[in-house]
């Protein structure tokens, strides 16, 4: 009826980091990770932040959904903060309250906690947000394929990932549709405890796996039909180049590096 | 009881893209009615049945069941449900029990009935929609043919005994004797006074069976009106991509053609005035 389907998180909008390569954005969210972690010193979280910020901006990504990648992490961040306040010991006290000590050490570490997780995930989360499953497991494949010398099965994985998220849209309408049908007829799905919750999901489960081993067998002929074989000898409707707009994305990267190591270097 | 929509609007939400499915729908359901309800694919109409039994909450505007809002505070929508009943596309993918007799009693036993009321109703609906009882209701849905499955998952909507009953394309994918028999269902219950919304492509369908036909286009209603003043507005509902009854295209046909011949929705009723004419006025034709 109307194209909906949020397929993972993928934000459809048309910019340069959506156009970059998937390979170059795989490779770039590693060496972010990397860039995350190489953080020693507080201040040198803001030219991190201030890369993630700019990335955003050129992804045409709104801020308020960035913010909102975070939700799900938020008791995480709280209680590693809380942890790592608390229960770190130091030879600098801070602040005494009976018999609990808060050293500096332990304030400096549950600050880097936080600020690490907060970035890495609205870091990673721009990856996703950019590039459309298919396109992820596309590059996934490409980047594995050397692996194929030690027997790494890089086509079948890559595949299977790609049917996979292929089919959780289709299968989330249709749970979607086989919820309402049941509701429809008074089932109650949101009430009552954890037992009679589950006894509540089987009107739901039962044709929803129907539906699965019914399209998996309509695709396994679907695919045969056409000839697949797996991936020996196939070739690609979409070539994936690198271009001068990955070099200028891997040349940023490297800026950052660069101001993130030099501290360390000038010392 | 009468449902009311009043200025009734549905958005769809999905970052960044926003669709009206339907724009300020007003429209009454009279009792006893059976109202057709058409458009084209991604015209609004499974939103629209989707919001007379509380599945889905107006964006703005009310849905009003004997005057009283179903979104409203104080309705409980869980009762409200068992009296509208809806009947989505392809209903034989919601079945799931062991056997056909546990499904169709799965509604009646989520009203809370006693075992003995929910079983005389199993055997009731069953009896509507022509399931033998004896033969079928210990087997297991998933061994019944297409048709049956349609019947069966019918069966479990109407066990239910709603006062309204919503079918959204319900013949779709059935072969024409399986189609001839759900329908002769749906018009027996509207005749047992069952109100009844049928939302269809199959124009032929609502010809025979519809009172009344409705029809949206983009989310908004277009025309409301007897099939024959629907369809006669053949070319405006060509202009949205929808057809009209064969009985209605031929016999604009044998007008053109020179025959006095009154439109028609039905073949049968065409076929009877084309009957009379030719035998009445035999010099006519030379």
């Amino acid at each position: 009826m109307l194209r909906d389907i949020t397929l993972g998180q993928y934000y459809p909008v048309d910019s340069p980091v959506h156009r970059l390569d998937p390979r170059a954005k795989i490779l770039l969210a590693f060496l972010y990770i990397i860039g995350v972690f190489l953080v020693k010193d507080l201040f040198m979280y803001l030219p991190v932040l201030l890369y993630l910020a700019m990335a955003t901006w050129l992804a045409r990504l709104p801020f308020p959904m960035m913010a909102k990648s975070l939700k799900p992490m938020r008791i995480l961040i709280v209680f590693t903060f809380i942890l790592n306040l608390f229960f770190g010991t130091g030879s600098r006290e801070l602040l005494r309250l009976g018999s609990i000590v808060i050293w500096e050490e332990g304030l400096l570490n549950a600050l880097h906690f936080t600020f690490r997780l907060i970035l890495l995930v609205t870091g990673s989360s721009i990856l996703t947000l950019t590039t459309p499953p298919v396109t992820l497991t596309d590059g996934l494949e490409r980047l594995a394929s050397p692996l194929r010398v030690i027997r790494f099965p890089a086509h079948e994985m890559a595949m299977m990932m790609t049917i996979a998220l292929r089919f959780i849209p289709t299968l989330t309408e249709e749970a979607d549709k086989i919820m309402k049908a049941q509701t429809a007829r008074g089932a109650d799905f949101e009430t009552g405890n954890l037992m009679a919750r589950a006894r509540a999901m089987i009107p739901l489960l039962v044709p929803l796996f129907i539906s699965a081993f019914r399209r998996a067998g309509d695709l396994a002929m679907a695919m045969e039909a056409r000839c697949y074989r797996g991936g020996e000898g196939r070739t690609r409707l979409h070539v994936l180049k690198f271009s001068r707009r990955d070099l200028i994305a891997f040349l940023s990267m490297a800026g950052l590096f660069i101001i993130l190591l030099l501290p360390g270097i000038l010392k | 009881m009468p449902i009311v929509l009043e200025k009734l609007s549905h958005v769809y939400k999905s970052g960044p893209h926003t669709s009206h499915a339907l724009r300020d729908v007003d429209l009454t359901i009279n009792d006893g009615e059976l109202l057709a309800l058409i458009g084209h694919t991604g015209s609004g109409k499974s939103t629209l049945a989707q919001h007379l039994n509380g599945l889905l909450q107006p964006t703005s505007g009310h849905v009003l069941l004997d005057g009283q809002d179903i979104n409203g505070k104080d309705s409980s929508r869980r009762a409200l449900r068992f009296r509208v009943g809806l009947v989505f596309q392809y209903p034989e993918h919601q079945l799931f029990e062991e056997t056909v007799y546990k499904d169709i009693a799965f509604g009646p036993k989520n009203m809370g009935l006693k075992e003995e009321e929910i079983d005389a109703r199993v055997r009731e609906a069953m009896a509507i929609v022509g399931l033998d009882f004896s033969e079928i209701s210990k087997r297991s849905p998933f061994e019944l043919s297409g048709g049956q499955m349609r019947r069966a998952a019918l069966a479990g909507v109407l066990a239910m005994k709603p006062q309204v009953l919503v079918l959204d394309e319900p013949t779709a994918g059935l072969d024409p004797r399986a189609r001839d028999f759900l329908l002769e269902d749906v018009r027996r219950l509207n005749r047992a006074g069952t109100t009844v919304v049928l939302i269809s492509h199959a124009m032929d369908d609502v010809a025979k069976l519809a009172t009344r036909v409705a029809v949206l286009e983009k989310g908004a209603l277009v025309m409301d009106g007897s099939p024959l003043e629907v369809f006669s507005r053949h070319e405006r509902l060509g202009a949205m991509g929808l057809d009209v009854p064969q009985g209605f295209r031929l016999a604009r046909l044998l007008r053109e053609k020179g025959f006095p011949v009154s439109d028609r929705c039905l073949l049968e009723d065409l076929a009877g005035e084309l009957a009379d004419l030719i035998k009445g006025g035999s010099g006519h034709a030379a």
